[in-house]
């Protein structure tokens, strides 16, 4: 037995063995286990070195709270992989787990450590396809595996993992796939010709096919080691002993409740061959009760061990069970929606399983993906490494492993199991829950975590310091707390806030503007009633104000779980768009970029959202004084449904009142209006899908009058008819000659807007064609994703015609009592249409993109953080021709509080820009990210000072605790929207920010998790002016640069 | 498929069906050349008879001249001083000396200045629209009748003057010729004062008294509203009175 192996070594030596082998081991100075399946007349075995083995395993990842399946721990130091092996491995050796199987490939000299310093074998298990995979360089996410090229590149990378591992000390056997057979969604015309009955199984056939020649290849590489495949229970099994025939063992995932039922026979009758379950067991979570269940677990975690040890060699049954693996070790945190909630353990039930009766319930799901560990997800411990929490099944499965199937007879071993003390295991697991609870949020009311800032900041101008040296110098402190808090006061609601409290406030403006600014000190200048009459300043007064605004709520969430609905209160929390829902016209905007909306102290997004569960299922309701950043107070219903394969989609927004103050403070408010969509989205062959959209927008327009200029040049008085509320839209995707294509074509009348343009890779696509969702166009689209090797090109281009050409400056005039009435640009606030955004365009888009893994994609949203390739990068550029005027655009003028026209639009001219985004993983610790941006381009509202000619150059460094980011930019408008909108550049700005970061407070896995954690560091911004700069810093020439440099220090708790 | 997915699905398919046929056909229409009003050149109104759009027409906050199908001004860019922008042209004194004078441009200058009012609100704008309301009056009155109606509607524009923009003053220019750089001398004169004095004397416009009898009624209405008047002199060019606002206790 491997275990005495291990523990026939003095402490010493192994050490030694472990530091030798991570040293120098490679399989040539390496000895592999021979593991064998053997068969005699009482049933099967497997042995290891000879010594029987009977399967004692747990399904093991790990994935600390706000990671998803991204997360690579092997991407780490050696030095923490140690620590969570450690840690892990041996609470799973105190449980006396023998081997584990693990969804991400383990690097073979981690295998070995584990082995022979925890005694613990490994399943090497590539996923073949499972969830997609990279054929010839492009990344295919439903596998086919008829596909012949498909099939040899599986074949000859299974063959290498094979050779990789073959020697490799603690290998138990090779595994491949992941319940393939529940994934067999690829189409093809030969199939589809099929009944639909056949088509299954016809795909089926390609997968064991597949199976056998791959297991094939790597037995002739690999004489030591058995061979299996892992499907989903037992589907397709006459296909596995028709196709299958060099397989080992019969590797399965079953979720068959406390029983696998009739598979020991069935696999018997028709496969004869032994059986090791790869997942089964059952999650801790009661659904119905809404609360966890760690005694449900254990239950049915023993009924199946003690079922599996029935079916062990020699106790009288088929005699074929050699074990399995418990699905899971621990709970993972991402399982429901994967990239979301991330730190938030979802109690959302997301399937049905009748045979887990505990929980089940007609109509409801049971199953809570992020609720399958044995062990619960814990707090990091001192060596950062998030802990375990063992759970009542932990207990009870230490004792059943401690039992040896083979040595014992069928009913000595019943007895044991059936006698254990499951009182006691339950009291183990409560306490621990106890304590747990304590530790973290369960409590009615928990103070979770906060955050301190503080902050000195150096500011000087050019004129100042010049005539005053350092006296001119202005500094200031500012200090900050973040408070976190966390309720539950019962099972169906929990949520969150957080307080933040304010001491000074540092004086950073112009050069920065961050959260906080809203305790700045407030000068009133009034007059003494008595004193008003016109032309006396006599009576003025001065007040500063400074204790302004010192404790606000930052944010708040709380979600209530019914039967019926779930319901979600939130305010300043990101939300996401529902373009992925139906919404093709974009009518609920994402607002995630929470830092920025502090930088303006807004408080977006808030509102309700209503759910529906069961009957009313696909029924979502939302509503809110600001549902996204900028949106007036409205309510949204939305309604998903599907009819004849067709998936469609109703959403109607009716504004409720006007928002009474600009969103970001210059972004002007829209006029109070409604929409309509409604969309359908269907395959209609084999990768090929069609979206189809219409609208009607804006139907309190229709009578509003308008002007125009006519063919002739007359000026026309014209209104909004009914037709000018409607829209309709549609996309085509589709494979061509191995490419993604897809084309696109929009019609809007004059006042049919949507909302927000979904881009292709949505926030991060780097595309620069000008999307609009505002009506008034006839707009078509085309693209091309073209795939080589790990490079892809993706041409792109635009066409956009208006219906209403942007109004020129004509100016009136009175003549002998005629009225010239003239023209000038609409804006959207006294005409019911403007052309801006939407203005005619001829765009033409290239990029060129390079990424060797694609399971870290390139334009995910926070690739930033979780791209894993050594190098990968994308270049690019756009180039569009805006052949006509726009309108005049409308900013919020706080002085009025109202929307301003700046009074004139922009020109007819062609702009451009190339870029480029590079990221380098060189080593653990270690990763460069840069963006380059080159660019001709107008601003989005003033045109004064013209179209800028601007460079940019952004740059990111993390050498282990160490952060530096900055950036350079030459004739570039500022930091904030504003900058572009009232074409404020400067001749040149530099930004350099240096961070320590001091650890603790959770991953940094994204924007706000790295801009909350415990650091410190200095940043300066220096920058130099010209007549394009903001007046207050130029002033007039008399200023050439200006800078800002700000220490800080951030502590998270 | 259960109850409320029956419903809302079948209704969701009509709509569906409406929605897109609707769509589609709005697809094959756009705004043609030879749609709408040619409004190239309009005659102005010579006529001093005026129908109120609305009950509160050219006074402040009420804006639905915007909206009335006789405002020939409705498109027409009227430019108002800038303070953030100083160098911008400004046209709406031109194109108001460029009306008719007269009773035949009374009507076209109650609109011009009510539309320069409800685009942007200001005393100025508020008090010429009174006048033009004023003057509307006058044209359109005579000993044996008067118009109740404009007269009514000339009262609530001058105390919009007094109840909105009391602080704001009316800048002139003169004298160019007295002045030692040859340049016109601008000088402000408080609205207040103005709205006063038009309704106190008839003397600066001539126009008849929208509050008829004894001017110790126009004291005695300036006193319900708010306010105590006193007038000028005419050793001071009338320039001299004074509006408080009548505080409370």
């Amino acid at each position: 037995m491997t275990r005495a192996f291990i523990t026939g070594k003095t402490r010493l030596m192994r050490a030694l063995l472990v530091g030798w082998a991570l040293c120098f081991g490679s399989p040539a100075f390496s000895q592999a286990d021979k593991v064998d399946v053997v068969q005699d007349a009482m049933g099967w075995k497997l042995q290891v070195n000879g010594e029987d083995f009977f399967v004692k395993g747990v399904v093991w990842g790990y994935s600390p709270r706000g990671q998803n399946y991204t997360y690579n721990l092997w991407g780490e130091s050696d030095d923490f992989i140690r620590k969570v092996l450690d840690y892990e491995f041996g609470l799973m050796k105190a449980m006396n787990v023998n081997a584990i199987r693990s969804f991400s490939m383990i690097p073979p000299r981690w295998i070995t450590y584990i082995y022979r310093e925890h005694g613990i074998m490994t399943v090497v298990n590539p996923l073949m396809g499972r969830y997609g995979y990279n054929v010839g360089g492009k990344w295919i996410p439903e596998t086919d595996y008829s596909d012949l090229r498909t099939r040899e590149t599986l074949k000859r990378d299974m063959a290498e993992i094979v050779r990789e591992y073959k020697d490799v000390p603690g290998v138990l056997m090779f595994a491949f796939g992941n319940e393939n057979n529940y994934g067999l969604s690829w189409s093809s015309f030969e199939i589809e010709n099929l009944p639909e009955g056949e088509q299954q199984a016809a795909k089926a056939k390609y997968l064991y096919t597949l199976f056998n020649e791959v297991v094939r290849d790597g037995k002739a590489i690999d004489k030591n080691h058995p061979f299996t495949i892992v499907n989903g229970d037992i589907q397709y099994i006459d296909l596995i002993a028709r196709h299958c025939p060099d397989i080992d063992i019969l590797g399965s995932n079953v979720y068959r409740g406390p029983s696998f039922t009739n598979l020991w026979s069935e696999v018997k009758a028709k496969l004869d061959l032994p059986v090791l379950f790869f997942e089964f067991g059952s999650d801790a979570f009661n659904a119905r009760e809404f609360r966890e269940d760690q005694r449900a677990q254990a239950m049915v975690l023993q009924a199946q061990w003690q079922e599996m040890y029935d079916k062990a060699r020699g106790n009288g049954a088929e005699g074929n069970a050699i074990g399995g693996f418990v699905f899971e070790w621990r709970d993972e945190w991402w399982k429901y929606l994967q990239t979301e909630n991330l730190d938030v353990h979802d109690k959302n039930a997301s399937w049905s399983n009748q045979a887990y009766l505990f929980d089940w319930a007609k109509g409801q799901n049971n199953m809570n993906e992020e609720w399958f560990g044995i062990t619960a997800l814990g707090l990091p411990n001192a060596d950062g490494v998030y802990t375990a929490r063992p759970r009542m099944a932990y207990d009870l499965l230490a004792e059943v492993f401690e039992i040896d199937p083979y040595a014992n007879g069928k009913r000595p071993t019943q007895a044991r199991v059936e006698g254990m003390n499951l009182e006691l295991f339950e009291l183990r697991g409560d306490v621990r829950q106890l304590k747990a609870q304590l530790a973290e949020t369960q409590s009615k009311l928990q103070l979770t975590g906060g955050e301190f800032r503080g902050e000195m900041a150096l500011r000087g101008l050019d004129q100042e310091l010049e005539e005053d040296g350092e006296r001119a110098l202005e500094f200031s402190d500012g200090q900050m707390l973040f408070l976190d808090f966390a309720f539950e006061p019962n099972q169906n609601l929990s949520g969150q806030f957080s307080v933040n409290l304010l001491a000074n406030v540092a004086n950073k403006r112009p050069f920065e503007f961050t959260y906080g600014d809203r305790g700045r000190p407030i000068i009133v200048t009034g007059r003494d009633a008595e004193n008003v009459t016109p032309g006396n300043n006599a009576g003025n007064q001065t007040l500063t104000i400074r204790d302004n605004e010192r404790v606000e709520i930052y944010d708040f969430n709380a979600k209530y779980q019914g039967e019926l609905f779930d319901v979600e209160a939130f305010y300043h929390t990101p939300r996401f768009h529902w373009g992925y829902e139906g919404d093709q016209f974009g009518l609920l905007r994402e607002t995630t970029d929470i830092p920025s909306i502090d930088v303006f102290n807004g408080k977006a997004p808030e509102g309700i959202e209503f759910v529906g569960k069961g009957r009313f299922k696909g029924l979502t309701f939302l509503a809110g004084p600001e549902v996204y950043w900028g949106a007036n107070p409205k309510a949204i219903v939305k309604y998903d449904f599907s009819l004849r394969g067709i998936d469609l989609t109703f959403i109607h927004s009716e504004d409720l009142a006007r928002l009474d103050d600009g969103a970001n403070a210059t972004q002007s408010t829209e006029r109070q209006t409604r929409q309509t969509t409604l969309t359908a989205e269907t395959n209609i062959a084999k990768g090929v899908k069609l979206e189809l959209g219409g609208i009607m927008a804006a139907t309190e327009k229709v009578d509003e009058t308008y002007d125009r200029v006519g063919n002739n040049g007359d000026i026309i008085l014209d209104q909004i008819d009914f037709e000018d509320t409607l829209g309709f839209k549609a996309k085509l995707s589709f494979p061509l000659l191995g490419t993604q294509s897809y084309v696109s074509v929009h019609h809007a009348g004059l006042v049919a807007d949507g909302g927000q343009h979904h881009k292709v890779y949505g926030v991060t696509d780097p595309s620069r064609l000008p999307y609009s969702g505002d009506g008034n166009k006839r707009e078509v689209e085309a693209g091309m994703r073209l795939f080589f090797g790990d490079f892809m090109l993706f041409p792109r281009a635009l066409y956009r015609d208006n219906l209403v050409d942007a109004n020129p400056n004509i100016p009136p005039g009175i003549n002998n009592g005629v009225l010239s009435p003239g023209t000038n640009p609409r804006d959207r606030d006294t005409d019911p249409f403007a052309v801006l955004g939407n203005r005619e365009a001829r765009a033409g888009e290239l990029y060129l993109t390079y990424d060797p893994t694609p399971e870290t994609p390139f334009y995910d949203w926070d690739n930033e953080w979780r791209e894993n390739a050594g190098f990968a990068f994308d270049i690019g550029g756009t180039y569009t021709e805006f052949p006509t005027i726009t309108d005049a655009h409308l900013f919020f003028n706080e002085a009025s509080n109202s929307n301003a026209s700046f009074g004139r639009g922009l020109p007819a001219e062609d702009v451009w820009a190339v870029s480029s985004r590079m990221a380098f993983n060189p080593g653990p610790g270690a990763k460069y990210i840069t963006r380059i941006v080159r660019g001709f381009d107008q601003p989005t509202g003033e045109p004064n000072g013209g179209t800028r000619d601007y460079f940019e150059l952004h740059g990111k460094a993390v050498l282990g605790r160490h952060l530096i980011t900055g950036y350079f930019k030459q004739d570039a408008w500022g930091d904030q929207d504003f900058y572009r909108q009232f074409n404020i550049t400067y001749p040149e700005q530099y930004k350099l920010d240096y961070a320590y970061l001091l650890g603790g407070g959770g991953p940094i896995s994204d924007r706000v998790s790295e801009t909350r954690a415990s650091k410190i560091g200095i940043r300066t911004i220096y920058r130099t002016y010209d007549e394009n700069s903001l007046p207050e810093e130029f002033q007039g020439g008399v200023n050439d640069f200006g800078f800002l440099t700000v220490a800080y220090f951030n502590y998270r708790f | 498929m259960n109850k409320i997915n029956r419903i809302v699905g079948s209704g969701c398919l009509r709509a569906t069906g409406a929605l897109l046929a609707a769509a589609l056909l709005a697809a094959c229409s756009s705004p043609s050349g030879d749609e709408g009003q040619v409004i190239t050149q309009l005659e102005l109104p010579t006529d001093v008879v005026l129908d109120l759009a609305c009950e509160n027409v050219g006074v402040h906050p009420e804006t639905c001249v915007l909206a009335d199908p006789a405002n020939p001004f409705v498109t027409t860019t009227i430019t108002e001083f800038n303070i953030n922008d100083p160098d911008a042209p400004v046209n709406k004194f031109d194109l108001a000396a460029a009306l008719p004078p007269g009773p035949t441009g009374a009507k076209a200058r109650f609109y011009f200045w009510a539309t320069a009012l409800a685009r942007f609100p200001s005393g100025e704008n508020q008090f010429f629209t009174a006048q033009a309301l004023h003057e509307l009056f006058d044209a359109n009155s005579n000993a044996i009748s008067e118009d109740e109606l404009v007269r009514a509607q000339a009262l609530k524009a001058y105390r919009s003057v007094l109840d909105n923009f009391f602080g704001s003053v009316v800048v002139f220019e003169c004298c160019a010729d007295l002045s030692p750089d040859g340049q016109p001398v601008a000088f402000p004169v408080a609205l207040n004062v103005l709205t006063a004095d038009s309704l106190h004397r008839t003397e600066r416009s001539n126009f008849r008294r929208l509050i008829a009898g004894d001017p110790l009624l126009v004291l005695e209405q300036l006193l319900q509203w708010g306010y105590r008047y006193t007038p000028g002199t005419p050793e001071n060019n009338f320039d001299d009175g004074v509006v408080e606002i009548i505080q409370g206790p």
